[in-house]
């Protein structure tokens, strides 16, 4: 059932969920969409992961909150990356990347 | 920032829970509905939608309380529900709540007791303005005697050469006779330079203190008051001053009065022995009239900003060599130091207090160890609660915390118990205590030991509960479920080598302080047996002073000295009377005095021979069991012929008169303006005149009626209570002069007992801790061996069936029991070996590692344990083997 948390190392959702919110504010359920998209569908996170996870980056005070009239009429609370949050996301990825990089050499040599 | 943020969230989850959970449920319910649209629009009915969006979000309860926790509410809830849950339990194990309350209760009650005490004298800071700036400053003599008082003129260059004080000021304590309104008295009087009140920087209650100008010999007298003498002698009345005060007949004007607190007492160099009621100035003459070169002066000083102890220590060196070099008849060797001025009142109690904290910190951890092991077997018998509540999802950190909050409860509540009896202990240790250790009235239970208590009991709860929380919290979950924690698993064998190790270490503590208190019974032991040269029973001690004023011829001295003798000698139930200047033990006044013995080549000045010098009658050395070892006493013939005569003690024969005879002999005793030399005509016992642990240095005794002397001590041997006596003797001293007071009416006993009270505390303290730490390590041991003994029933009964004897059984008991101890006794020895070194000081006449105490104390160590094991033991004889073995 948790398939985020058998899948995905640990510390990659808050990568994840900062990189959905790169190019412009989301609301919860949109991240997880978004996730899911740029995925291919591949990576599905729990709302149960989601959400702590958001509140636990909030108040890192790498994303700032604030509810607003969704689209369809109903309210959401939307998630908007910070300054710091950015600079967080390219600290993961640059992180992220080295690890793969790594990782890959690894394999090749064998 | 970012612990800005949690912190705002946490105290917003605490303050407005509500309001949170709403908003997160709010958006949990939302997204909810998000995901149902989602699933209508491909295509299911809104029923099936929302149903699948439900699914798919599980419990959403569940979900809301996760997120809280991360928002913070969560610790305090759970702190909240820990609590309830804590108390809940303790309540319904009344009688290990009890216990182990009890336990902590003494350990935490005896600590706040003694920090009590020590924070007042060694944290709080003195009552004087910026105290730590306030310094005393003292001569070493050569023989390396330090807070040695100095000269006037030394005096003087001090002050005027020194560049590291802002102000200097000398003092002296006196005796002086207050007469006029009432009953005459004698005041302890405090002389000072007028600098005095400025350097200690306190504002008297009423009028003023000194000003410069009041030492000008064209002044009238000053005399500032004591709070305690206002209200006494004057009824706190506000007009006193400007009035007129008599004292040792000479007229003084009633200038302020200090406030309630104010003192300023040197005990060891005080030569009234008692905080002053007056303070009035010292007058520094510079003339050839007054006494220039006598040391008889306390310095104490206000450094100034910026300059270090050290650094005026090291310039006042300097310049005390130079006064070695200008007169080194008077000051070859001698130097000078500065002691910061907690370091003058306290620094003889530090290492004392410092040791009993010490002490009392060793009794709180055996009671640690002991509510340990009672949390274990407690939490041995809730095993199965506990892995039930593992089983339904709670994280091992989330029982850790729940079992540390139980264990924080009961040192809390130790606490709360642990303060009544801390302020029954400081009732008591102010009662008990010598009088000069806690003096202070302001010793109690303030804010600041408050917290130390609080502090201490979190930190015990920590302690205690931690590896019980521990050992239970990596239980395996199967094992406890099944048969529910009766038998000795592996888990519970875990278990027991955790209480055997907290059972050893509470038994190497105890010896450890056993061994110290030991050691010092034993030092005292031998204090009391000392041979201190004379016999104290029976024997009535006052002291009279006769003032200048009013007795100013010697024979006038003579006189008064020779009809109260002879007065006192004719009352019923005395047999004998004798006077002496300065008594036995009566505080560090003795005068050591240089000396030559004639037709013996003279030794380079500051180098000769010295000795202690005492004035006493020829009724002294009988009434106080002095023996005289050869030659004559002195004889009344001694008042009319013109010839000195002395009585030597049998260090000083030793010492100079090693192959000679001394009698018949002649010493230069330099007390005199001109040579006079004076013929020893017996050989006295040695007396240990200054304390009972130094052996008694040379002395010299000249005849009261050759010497007169103002200050004398009356010695008075009765038949029974020499107490009794006292009235009377006082009724026979005012007849000769109805304006003269005595003081210190004591026994010999007591005076022997007030120099001995100090090290009696300190003995009957640690002796008290350490008593407690055995008795605690005692219950320790029954509590192991008794909860042994119950988890291996079976065995035992098994073993009781198969055909062991009950001996044998208990023996076997017995045996487990005497290991531990063993074990616990070593240790102990080891840590006692390397820490009562920390003692050494306290020590008289005992080595820091004595052989037969550490023995004894081992050997009853050893029984106080196997009587611990003994019930238990008993207990396991008497299995019934049948029901033993259908226990499961």
């Amino acid at each position: 059932m948790p398939k985020d948390k058998a899948d995905l190392l640990q510390g990659t959702l808050d990568m994840l969920i900062l990189r959905s919110l790169s190019v412009g504010e989301l609301h919860g359920y949109g991240v997880i969409q978004r996730i899911r998209q740029l995925s291919d569908e591949m990576l599905h996170v729990e709302q149960g992961s989601l959400y702590p996870a958001l509140y636990r980056i909030e108040q890192k005070g790498w994303v700032s909150s604030r509810w607003d009239v969704h689209e369809t009429g109903r309210e959401a609370k939307f998630y908007k990356l910070t300054r710091a949050g950015r600079k967080q996301l390219e600290t993961e990825e640059a992180s992220w990347d080295r690890l793969c990089l790594a990782i890959a050499k690894v394999r090749q040599a064998t | 920032m970012k612990w800005f943020n949690i912190l705002r969230d946490r105290i917003r989850a605490l303050r407005q829970r509500e309001t949170v959970i709403n908003d997160i449920d709010r958006e949990m319910r939302l997204h909810l509905e998000m995901q149902v649209d989602a699933n209508v629009r491909a295509g299911m009915s809104p029923a099936e939608a929302r149903e699948k969006a439900m699914r798919s979000f599980g419990n959403l309860n569940r979900a809301v309380d996760a997120a809280y926790d991360v928002k913070g509410g969560g610790v305090f809830e759970t702190l909240a529900q820990d609590i309830r849950y804590g108390v809940r339990m303790l309540a319904k194990h009344k009688a290990f709540t009890s216990i182990a309350v009890i336990t902590l209760a003494l350990g935490i009650g005896a600590n706040t007791a003694i920090f009590s005490v020590v924070n007042e004298l060694l944290l709080q800071p003195l009552p004087y303005r910026d105290a730590e700036r306030i310094t005393t400053v003292w001569e070493v003599t050569p023989e390396g005697r330090h807070q040695n008082t100095t000269s006037r003129t030394n005096f003087r260059a001090w002050r005027d050469q020194n560049t590291s004080f802002q102000n200097m000021a000398a003092f002296t304590d006196q005796r002086l006779n207050l007469t006029g309104t009432g009953e005459p008295e004698e005041l302890s009087v405090q002389l000072a330079t007028p600098e005095l009140f400025k350097i200690l920087g306190v504002e008297p209650l009423l009028g003023r203190t000194f000003l410069a100008d009041d030492d000008k010999a064209d002044q009238p007298p000053v005399a500032v008051l004591s709070y305690g003498l206002w209200q006494r002698r004057f009824g706190g009345q506000a007009n006193v001053i400007g009035a007129p005060i008599t004292l040792n007949s000479e007229t003084f004007t009633i200038i302020g009065v200090m406030p309630p607190n104010f003192q300023f007492h040197i005990k060891q160099r005080s030569g009234t022995g008692r905080p002053a009621e007056l303070w009035s100035i010292l007058s520094m003459p510079a003339g050839g009239a007054a006494n220039q070169r006598g040391r008889f002066l306390g310095t104490v000083a206000r450094l100034k900003d910026g300059v270090t102890v050290d650094q005026a220590a090291a310039e006042l060196r300097t310049i005390h060599a130079r006064l070695s070099d200008e007169a080194p008849q008077f000051n070859k060797n001698y130097t000078a130091e500065v002691l910061p001025l907690r370091e003058q009142f306290f620094g003889n109690v530090r290492r004392p207090l410092w040791l009993m904290l010490g002490a009392v910190g060793f009794v709180l951890l055996i009671a640690c160890a002991n509510v340990a092991n009672l949390l274990l077997s407690l939490a041995t018998s809730r095993e199965k609660e506990i892995a039930v509540r593992a089983a339904l999802g709670a994280r091992r950190t989330r029982i850790v915390r729940q079992l540390l909050t139980e264990s924080v409860l009961l040192a809390l509540l130790g606490s709360v118990i642990g303060l009544g009896f801390a302020w029954l202990g400081i009732k008591a240790l102010v009662a008990i205590s010598p009088r000069d250790l806690i003096s202070l009235p302001t010793v109690g239970l303030n804010f600041t030991v408050l917290g130390w208590t609080l502090g201490v009991s979190l930190l015990t709860g920590i302690i205690f509960g931690l590896a019980p929380a521990l050992h239970v919290s990596r239980l395996n979950l199967n094992d406890s479920l099944k048969d529910g924690g009766k038998s000795e698993s592996g888990q519970a064998s875990g278990s027991r080598k955790l209480r055997s190790a907290l059972v050893v270490s509470e038994i190497a503590l105890a010896v450890v302080l056993l061994c110290s208190a030991g050691l010092l019974i034993r030092s005292f032991m031998r204090l009391q047996q000392v041979d201190r040269g004379f016999t104290t029973d029976n024997v009535l001690t006052m002291v009279i002073r006769l003032p200048a004023a009013r007795y100013k011829e010697d024979p006038q001295l003579v006189q008064f000295f020779s009809q109260t003798l002879e007065r006192v000698r004719q009352l019923p139930t005395v047999r004998s009377a004798g006077i002496v200047n300065f008594l036995p033990l009566y505080g560090g006044l003795g005068s050591n005095t240089g000396f030559k013995i004639l037709g013996q080549p003279e030794a380079p000045p500051g180098q000769g021979p010295s000795t202690d010098v005492r004035v006493a009658d020829s009724g002294y050395f009988g009434t106080l069991g002095i023996p005289l070892l050869r030659g004559r006493n002195f004889s009344d013939s001694e008042q009319r012929e013109a010839k000195h005569v002395i009585l030597i003690n049998e260090a000083l024969a030793r010492k100079h008169f090693p192959n000679g005879d001394p009698i018949g002999q002649r010493l230069d005793v330099q007390m005199f303006e001109s040579p006079t030399p004076a013929e020893i005509i017996g050989i006295v016992g040695n007396v240990r005149y200054d304390s009972l642990v130094d052996e008694a240095p040379p002395a010299v005794y000249f005849p009261h009626p050759d010497l007169a002397y103002p200050f004398m001590t009356l010695v008075v041997r009765t038949d029974g209570d020499p107490t009794a006596i006292a009235p009377a003797i006082q009724r026979e001293i005012r007849a000769l002069d109805p304006n003269q007071p005595v003081s210190d009416v004591r026994t010999m006993n007591q005076v022997m007992s007030e120099w001995v009270a100090r090290s009696r505390f300190n003995t009957l303290l640690l002796g008290l801790f350490a008593g407690l730490a055995t008795l605690l390590s005692a219950v320790g041991i029954f509590g192991v061996m008794n909860y042994s003994v119950a988890l291996r029933t079976r065995e035992l009964g098994l073993r009781l069936a198969v055909g062991a004897q009950p001996r044998q059984v208990l023996l076997l008991v017995m045996r487990q029991g005497l290991g531990l101890t063993v074990v616990g006794v070593v240790l102990g020895l080891a840590a006692a070996f390397a820490l009562t070194r920390l003692l050494s000081g306290l020590l008289f006449g005992v080595a820091a590692v004595d052989v037969t105490t550490f023995a004894s104390i081992s050997i009853l160590l050893v029984i106080v344990s196997l009587l611990a094991c003994y019930l238990p033991a008993r207990r396991a004889m008497r299995i019934d083997p049948l029901s033993a073995l259908r226990y499961e």
